[in-house]
């Protein structure tokens, strides 16, 4: 009976999506709307030196003569810039401190979320067991970083990007906006005005980043838009693993996300960027979610560095993200593989660019998107050859699994070659789950539920074999509940 | 936003450039930079067109835009029709529009040429085809335009239930070329087949797009594209299928495949598939590479020289595409046209 009672815990949990539980917590806000004061005020809250002030301001003049962009296959009410609140944290003493000074509530967040910010907890588990160093972001700031000192001493910084501002000026002003500028979009425009908080990482030469880093992203306040930015440079030989979580609470209002994520791999250097994306998606009529704006980018720099991005899409209510790889050095090589599901009433609309500049690079795409109910999925993505980029080579591959006749999947990719040694491989299917596969399996005494969920994880191993074990797991289980429901 | 539109208003802002996204790759707002008046009626210079070896097919002639604007099969007729549409040397810009329709059960060869014998006129036509129920269309275009001419083709095609349409286009590209099919399929047993081949040298720019619309239930798609560019050519291939909400049991193919010859040509392509219905088999597939370096050396070593080499890969490599037509006449005018591209010459 245990199995039976499990699958109605499962269930359950599903109707009311899991992570959706609000945190009540003091918390310090911005005033409503947005202006160069609140751009000020952010600043001022994280006590910034004056340059970084500067570089907001003139990034939010510029955001001001931008328009909103329309080209992606998403419908979604506009967002009204002037009703959010651009700066949330749980009120606390400035400056940092030791875990037992957080807020209770907030541990307890965590401890729910199920992500481990005492380093002994981590510690705890079987011995030899795999540790990784957490950054938990709570709305618009940094609650705690882990493992600080264990990776100091090998000299990697792992810190919250307003530490870094701080304690890092001279490596954060020679790399921000180096791979996305201020004027990229006009939702990377807005985050560079006011972003609030996020990761900043640093891997000095030739070394190997010892565990996992990881940052754990949290929206909990009401009509608060999140914008944090990312920053990680792999210095010459470096190599570091980057896992990337969110969740946000279950409201019935949108709530916008938009990021900016900015990797540079040197010489030799490598970083694998996964991500698992669980945002409240909103309900099933559409009701409610995120807005997931994100510009996520990687510079391969350097000759023979390597950026892989891995991505589990199953939240938000839309998603307009295109993680991309410039392939500046010679021999650098660029990964994309993704897993992006709908159902409901959510909009996707994702992919990649890999744009080859350098001789010899290599890119190699993998998508798999999975649509259900009334969703609406679509892979956009880019490759391209610059006239230098002799012997560049890619392999692309989208594949499209339809569940169900309401929902939709597009794939519209750009290939661009200059290029008379570039070799470029493109292929797309879309299908729905085959009626002959799903009948040998449930001949076997699988239920229809269980066959497709079998016949998913099939269809998109590719990719989750490419995420780090502890994230693989948790995403093979997100596959699962994200499709719950879907099958007549 | 067209090149008809600019045409008759006269202004260049209304052509569409590469702001606009169905145009990216296909600029005209920087390749006209004033719209030439309009061609005058010249009929004194028609010379034999490239289909001219095939007797049975009857003339339908346009030159600078001045000729018939209809073209009709009869119920359970047989045409074979021999479209030209002719760029005399005193062409300047011009536009036609032709109707075409097929009846219930009708079948129609549509030997299609464009032949620019002007220099730089800019030409814009308009065709729209209707194919009757059980009808069959075999349209085999033939664009010789010269090199520094403007021209875009748009076709509209509409298909009956049990229809069939064939197609299969053959260009050498022109300064700024389009050749644009839109169909709107009905499913219900119809099929399409839209093929299309490039051979793009010097400066030339070539531009095949398709929009096909899957409307109904079990209709079929199948599509393949192939060419070669070289010294500074571009060619651009967009292909779009969208199967609409109920059109189930849709098999839809696009297959797109090219070869860079030189360092400055460039190939630019958009397959797209946009996809409402779950019952369907959809795919497409596209490459970009260079010719295969042992295969050139094998023939080589067979003792034929390179340009000749190049020249046989090459035709054997979009051969593929001319042995799908199926009129027999019309298949052999094709590949003597691929042989007389010179395409191997480095």
């Amino acid at each position: 009976m245990a199995a039976v009672k499990k699958t109605i815990d499962q269930v359950e949990q599903l109707e009311t999506y899991e992570h959706g539980f609000v945190t009540d917590i003091a918390q310090d806000f911005a005033p409503r709307g947005l202006s160069e004061d609140i751009v000020r005020f952010i600043s001022a809250k994280k006590e910034e030196p004056e340059w970084m002030l500067q570089w907001r301001l003139e990034a939010y003049a510029r955001w001001l003569q931008m328009e909103e962009p329309d080209w992606a296959k998403v419908e979604y009410a506009k967002v009204d810039y002037q009703n959010l609140y651009y700066y949330a944290a749980p009120s606390q003493k400035a400056g940092p401190m030791s875990l037992d000074e957080v807020d209770p509530e907030l541990l307890k967040t965590y401890a729910k979320l199920g992500i481990p910010l005492r380093e002994q907890e981590v510690l705890a588990g079987v011995q030899g067991a795999p540790r990784y160093a957490v950054d938990a972001v709570f709305d618009s700031v940094s609650v705690v970083t882990t493992f600080k000192k264990e990776l100091a001493q090998v000299g990697v910084i792992f810190c919250s990007f307003s530490e870094a501002v701080r304690e890092h000026p001279e490596l954060v002003k020679r790399y921000l906006g180096s791979v996305v500028p201020t004027t990229d979009n006009y939702f990377a425009c807005l985050n560079c005005a006011v972003f609030s908080d996020g990761s900043f990482v640093y891997i000095p030469p030739g070394v190997r980043c010892p565990m996992e880093l990881s940052t754990y992203f949290r929206i909990n306040a009401q009509e608060t838009g999140q914008f944090e930015r990312t920053l990680i440079i792999a210095d010459k030989g470096a190599y570091v693993s980057y896992l990337e979580g969110c969740t946000a609470p279950q409201r019935d209002e949108n709530q916008l996300h938009a990021a900016v994520v900015e990797l540079v791999a040197l010489d030799d250097a490598e970083i694998k960027y996964s991500t698992v994306q669980n945002w409240y998606p909103g309900d099933a009529e559409g009701k409610g979610g995120i807005y997931n704006f994100v510009t996520k980018r990687a510079d391969c720099r350097g000759v023979r560095s390597k950026v892989s991005w891995t991505q589990v899409e199953t939240g938000s209510a839309v998603t307009w993200k295109y993680p991309s790889c410039i392939l500046r050095g010679d021999e650098s090589v660029g990964e994309f593989y993704s897993i992006a599901i709908t159902n409901g009433r959510q909009q996707a609309d994702t992919g990649t660019k890999m744009i080859h500049l350098g001789k010899n690079t290599r890119s190699r795409i993998i998508s798999k998107g999975i649509s259900a109910g009334n969703s609406s999925n679509t892979y956009r993505g880019l490759v391209s050859a610059h006239a230098k980029a002799t012997r560049a080579r890619n392999f692309t591959q989208c594949d499209s699994l339809l569940i169900g006749k309401t929902c939709a999947a597009h794939t519209v990719p750009y290939v661009e070659a200059r290029n008379a040694s570039a070799k470029f491989e493109h292929e797309a299917t879309t299908t729905r789950l085959s009626d002959d596969q799903l009948f040998y399996v449930m001949q076997r005494g699988l239920s229809r539920e269980e066959a497709v969920q079998l016949l998913v994880n099939g269809f998109v191993r590719e990719v989750l074999q490419e995420l780090p074990m502890e994230f693989a797991v948790e995403a093979q289980k997100l596959v699962a509940i994200s499709l719950e429901g879907s099958v007549g | 936003m067209s090149l008809a539109l600019a045409l008759q208003s006269g202004d260049v802002t209304s052509l569409p450039s590469r702001r606009d996204e169905a145009w990216r790759y296909t600029d005209l707002r920087a390749a006209l930079r004033a719209i030439p008046e309009a061609s005058p009626k010249d009929e004194a210079s028609i010379t034999a067109g490239p289909f001219a070896a095939i007797a049975e097919a009857e003339a339908l002639v346009i030159v600078n835009g001045f000729g018939p604007d209809r073209l009709t099969v009869a119920p359970g007729e047989h045409r074979t029709v021999s479209l030209r549409f002719i760029a005399s040397p005193a062409a300047r810009a011009h536009h036609a529009a032709l109707a075409i329709e097929v009846a219930d059960g009708g079948f129609l060869t549509l030997l299609e040429s464009h032949e620019g014998l002007g220099s730089d006129y800019v030409s814009d036509l308009a065709i729209s085809l209707q194919i009757g129920s059980g009808a069959t269309v075999e349209r085999v275009a033939i664009l010789n335009d010269s090199a520094e001419a403007i021209s875009v083709v748009t076709a509209t095609v509409d298909l009956g239930a049990n229809a069939t349409l064939n197609q299969t286009v053959l260009t050498t590209g022109a300064k700024r070329q389009r050749f644009e099919t839109h169909v709107s399929h009905p499913g219900q047993g119809a099929s399409v087949r839209l093929d299309g081949v490039y051979l793009l040298g010097d400066a030339r720019h070539s531009d095949q797009t398709t929009v096909v619309t899957h409307n109904g239930e079990g209709g079929t798609t199948n599509q393949l594209t192939k060419g070669a560019v070289r010294d500074s050519a571009r060619a651009v291939f967009q292909g779009k299928i969208t199967v609409e909400r109920g059109a189930d049991q849709t098999d839809a193919r696009m297959g797109h495949h090219a070869l860079i010859l030189s360092e400055r040509a460039e190939i630019d392509a958009k397959p797209e598939l946009e996809i409402y219905a779950d019952d369907v088999s959809c795919a497409h597939g596209n490459t970009v590479g260079a010719l295969d370096e042992e295969a050139l050396f094998y023939i080589r070593s067979r003792g034929v020289p390179l340009e000749e080499a190049r020249a046989l890969l090459i035709s054997a490599f979009v051969g593929e595409v001319t042995d799908r037509i199926s009129h027999e006449g019309a298949r052999q005018v094709a590949q003597d046209w691929l042989l007389a591209s010179g395409m191997g010459a480095s």
